[in-house]
């Protein structure tokens, strides 16, 4: 839809000519986020303050455009597009860390703080921030919470929701709430808090955010092991983490990702190496040094071929870029990606290794699997030439088999990068029917007249 | 009124040894832990299985029957006391625990698993459930689920809430709703279950709860710091968290406690320090032995009198018997025991627990404080006598400053007993009417005629 003649001029008057874009070139910028499908919005504003956003939404809700918000756009499922044209309302003007409590371990921050700023800034206090998205370099805090984003962390650490105490938020209404509490315990009311994390922008906006954090560990080290097959690498993860020693990541590579892995730089891997893990353990310095001894011990029974520690900080750092850079060295293979964050327990990892070895026979795509063995969470994704139809279809029908047997095996669809657009019409598949009635009576509460990030999750 | 009729549906449901109408069990349900008046249930029933909760749910709902879920009734807030000609709906034939997945740490419970049982059978197989509410011993999964209990390990463990994956509850109408999932991650649609939460048994009843497990810690060190000033004490919590060192338990003992629970446990607590601290700091080996050598450090620092570090794990156990009889010890001195749980960000314990002194003796009350000093959950504990109004008046005005002193400070009014009846009033001085108006709408819009719990969290 359009944006009404009225509706702009009262957007004016909120943000004045700096902060409210309405050219072409403009607008194209926000059209699209990291899923690949472009949207162009009628007009794209950058609020200052909570009241910005709660006069825009009580405009939205009075006049029925749809309001999109955004933060650095890294969001892998469409959650971030315009898909019914409106405003798109960014955040990164808003990016101010208002405290750190040293005494307390809480930090307080608006949405438009990147996640790697705010990394530097705690770390450099002492303090520790756990979740830690691929995207972290850009992606922002506010997006983190709406997506609930995990990380390679998650294993040990938990995700984002794990570390949200409270949030300050404007509802579809222009309301402002405030929920949750400072203090490490509170059970006053519903957690509105917990519903918030993870709704993907559709319920309310955050304005600022509350975040628990950790005393930050005094040490750390990194492991990249080889194996010749997949089976073995997943047989290992599973002893690593039933050996009651809890790594802080446990990432893995199939054949297909390390190929992407080096040709961004050379990993120097045995001959025949067709896995890798990229195993970190973290805590005080002997706890550190023990652990890597239970963690090589285990490996090694498991077959692997080399077991490397990095040997300084520099050389671990390059470890997990590479890592981090699988995901658009994917490319190699094909100039479409159709990405999925499926999750299984994480004991059901091999058993979905075969499935993706069978698929690969089955349908001839170019398949790449890589991520966080450690949570089961597996980043599959499937490269095709989209302008072939046939293509298309076959990949259509992988992603259906590889949900089914994620589902059958008692996992879940999505692990971190949420439903968006792109899952939308398989949550169902997962969450019945009642389970979908009660969401949407949540969101018609908060939202009566659906005019936040329409037409996502449902 | 519950009609005849209806009575003998749910006996036909339930059996009719399950569907109890006489008037001693009756008044067994009419109360909790809470200092409240009783609310005599019309009926209370006892189903044995899944199916006939969600039926006997679904009945109350067909013919407006509010329904109050009690687990072990440990409750300090008045959750589980029902509301007039309401049914009582016991858990208690409903606590197998039907899986413990070792490989995926993660277990599957039904909600009348009593805490402590579940935490054994976990530490059995090799794993650990780290949630210890003070009642552990009666109280019920589900009734730590929906009041989010927390614990003595909350400050390094977290709260119940961290360890819930999901569960399925029963709706209003009797359907079956499930949220979460067994795997570590999932974003799949709204976090339904994290706003199950807490909810006090207000928004669905839980039928299976799946609860993640974690290895258990490699060593402990337990130890008793002794002081002969509360500040010092209270201090010596600050430095231990600023020096960024989490212990698993750092509980805290005025003299008073100290005194009561000395005369009733007999373990041997100095009867003349001022307060006492009881830290206990876990992990790996190592971590454990620096850990400990700094906190001692620290604890000197602060003028500790005499620190006495446990030998072995009886001993060590011993010491948390002691913390553990606090309440009981308490209530052992007068015939009411009102106990708050007013948290307060950690750094403001020094004035919180000097705030509390104020209060006791501006209205001469005997004020017993204890608790959960490393997260700011303290417990200051009212003992009085609720038959002689006069004090009964004074305590109720005492509770009001403690909560503004609580709420001035940053803190919160409960930070795991919840809000039930007792604190329903005092809601919107915390949250604000706007949050308070947007619960109303929720229980409204998953729970129109009020059957589920009515009365409690948002009030009538």
């Amino acid at each position: 839809m359009d944006l009404t003649r009225r509706a702009l001029s009262a957007l004016k008057k909120i943000y004045g000519k700096e902060r409210l874009k309405t050219s072409l070139e403009d607008r194209v910028c926000y059209a699209y986020d990291a899923r690949n499908m472009t949207c162009t919005p009628d007009a794209v504003v950058f609020p200052t303050s909570a009241e910005d956003i709660s006069q825009t939404l009580a405009l939205a809700h009075a006049s029925g455009f749809p309001v999109v918000p955004r933060g650095s756009g890294t969001g892998t499922t469409g959650g971030s597009v315009a898909v019914d044209g409106g405003v798109i309302l960014v955040t990164t003007l808003m990016n101010r860390i208002l405290e750190i409590d040293t005494d307390n371990f809480t930090a307080e921050v608006e949405p438009g703080v990147i996640t790697g700023d705010f990394h530097r800034a705690v770390e450099a206090k002492g303090l520790f921030y756990p979740p830690d998205p691929s995207s972290a370099g850009v992606s922002t805090l506010g997006g983190n919470v709406a997506e609930c984003a995990g990380g390679p962390r998650a294993v040990k650490y938990g995700v984002t929701r794990d570390y949200v105490l409270g949030v300050e938020a404007v509802l579809p209404t222009g309301e402002i709430i405030r929920t949750g509490v400072r203090t490490a315990k509170g059970v006053v009311g519903y957690d509105l808090t917990r519903l918030l994390v993870g709704s993907e922008g559709t319920l309310a906006v955050v304005t600022r955010i509350l975040l628990k954090l950790l005393p930050l560990p005094a040490a750390t080290a990194t492991l990249k092991v080889s194996f010749r097959s997949m089976e073995e690498a997943a047989e290992a993860v599973t002893r690593i983490i039933a050996s009651g020693t809890l790594p802080r990541c446990v990432e893995y590579m199939d054949e297909a990702s390390i190929v992407c892995a080096q040709s961004i730089a050379d990993l120097d891997l045995p001959e025949g190496c067709r896995s890798i893990l990229l195993i970190e353990v973290d805590g005080s310095s002997s706890e550190v040094l023990t652990s890597l001894a239970t963690v090589t011990g285990i490996v090694t029974e498991a077959g692997a071929m080399a077991v490397e520690e990095a040997r300084n900080d520099d050389e671990a750092k390059r470890l997990w870029t590479v890592r981090k850079k699988v995901s658009p060295a994917l490319y190699l293979f094909g100039p479409d990606k159709i990405n999925e964050d499926i999750v299984v327990p994480r004991s059901a990892i091999p058993q979905m290794v075969k499935k993706i070895e069978a698929l690969k026979k089955e349908y001839g795509l170019p398949m790449v699997s890589f991520g966080h063995a450690g949570d089961g969470n597996i980043h599959f994704n499937v490269m095709i030439d989209k302008k072939d139809p046939v293509q298309r279809l076959r990949a259509d029908a992988v992603i259906d088999e590889i949900f089914d047997h994620t589902l059958a095996l008692g996992g879940t669809l999505s692990g971190e990068h949420g439903v968006g657009i792109t899952k939308r019409d398989y949550i169902g598949k997962e969450i019945g029917e009642k389970e979908l009635e009660l969401m949407r009576g949540i969101k018609k509460l908060f939202d009566p007249k659906g005019i936040l990030n329409p037409s996502k999750i449902f | 009124m519950i009609s005849g009729n209806l009575k003998k549906e749910f006996e036909n449901l339930l059996g009719e040894k399950n569907v109890m109408g006489d008037e001693v069990t009756r008044m067994n349900y009419a109360y909790d832990a809470a200092v409240l008046d009783p609310v005599m249930p019309a009926l209370v029933l006892r189903p044995d299985s899944s199916e006939q909760l969600g039926a006997a749910i679904r009945l109350c709902g067909e013919h407006g029957v509010p329904a109050t879920v009690r687990g072990a009734g440990t409750n300090l807030s008045g959750g589980t006391i029902p509301y007039k000609n309401g049914v009582v709906i016991l858990t208690n034939a409903m606590n197998k625990i039907i899986e413990i997945n070792e490989v995926d740490m993660y277990a599957i419970v039904q909600p009348g698993v009593v805490t402590a049982d579940f935490a054994a059978a976990v530490a059995a197989k090799g794993l650990f459930y780290p949630p210890d509410p003070g009642s552990m011993k009666v109280s019920t999964l589900a009734g730590n689920v929906a009041e989010n209990a927390g614990g003595l390990r909350g400050l390094k463990y977290g709260v119940t809430k961290d360890y819930v994956m999901g569960m399925d509850f029963f709706d209003v109408e009797g359907n079956l709703i499930k949220t979460g999932s067994k795997t570590v991650k999932g974003v799949t649609g709204f976090n339904v279950s994290g706003l199950m939460i807490a909810s006090e048994g207000c928004l669905g009843v839980f039928n299976e709860i799946t609860l993640k497990l974690i290895p258990p810690p490699r060593a402990s060190k337990c130890m008793m710091a002794i002081y002969d000033s509360v500040a010092e004490a209270t201090e010596s919590v600050a430095a231990i968290i600023a020096a960024k060192i989490v212990p698993c338990t750092l509980e805290f003992m005025d003299n008073f406690t100290i005194r009561a629970v000395e005369d009733y446990a007999k373990v041997g607590l100095p009867l003349d320090a001022k307060a006492l601290l009881l830290i206990e700091v876990d992990g790996h080996p190592a971590e454990v032995a620096d850990d400990a050598a700094k906190v001692e450090e620290i604890c000197k620092k602060y003028n500790a009198r005499d620190i006495h570090v446990a030998k072995d794990e009886a001993e060590k156990n011993k010491v948390w018997e002691a913390r553990r009889a606090a309440l009981s010890a308490l209530a052992k001195l007068k015939p009411t025991l009102v106990l708050e749980d007013a948290t307060v960000p950690r750094s403001k314990i020094p004035d919180m627990v000097s705030g509390l002194d104020v209060v006791a003796a501006k209205y001469g009350l005997s004020i017993g404080t204890f608790g959960h000093a490393g997260d700011g959950n303290l417990h200051p504990t009212i003992l009085c006598d609720r038959r002689d109004e006069k004090e009964w008046h004074k305590v109720e005005t005492a509770v009001k400053d403690i909560f503004d002193l609580a709420l001035g400070m940053g803190g919160t009014l409960s930070g795991e007993h919840g809000i039930g009846i007792a604190k329903a009033g005092f809601m919107a001085q915390e949250v604000g009417e706007q949050s308070l108006s947007y619960f109303r709408k929720i229980k409204k819009a998953v729970d129109p005629k009020g059957i589920l719990n009515p009365g409690k969290v948002i009030g009538d």
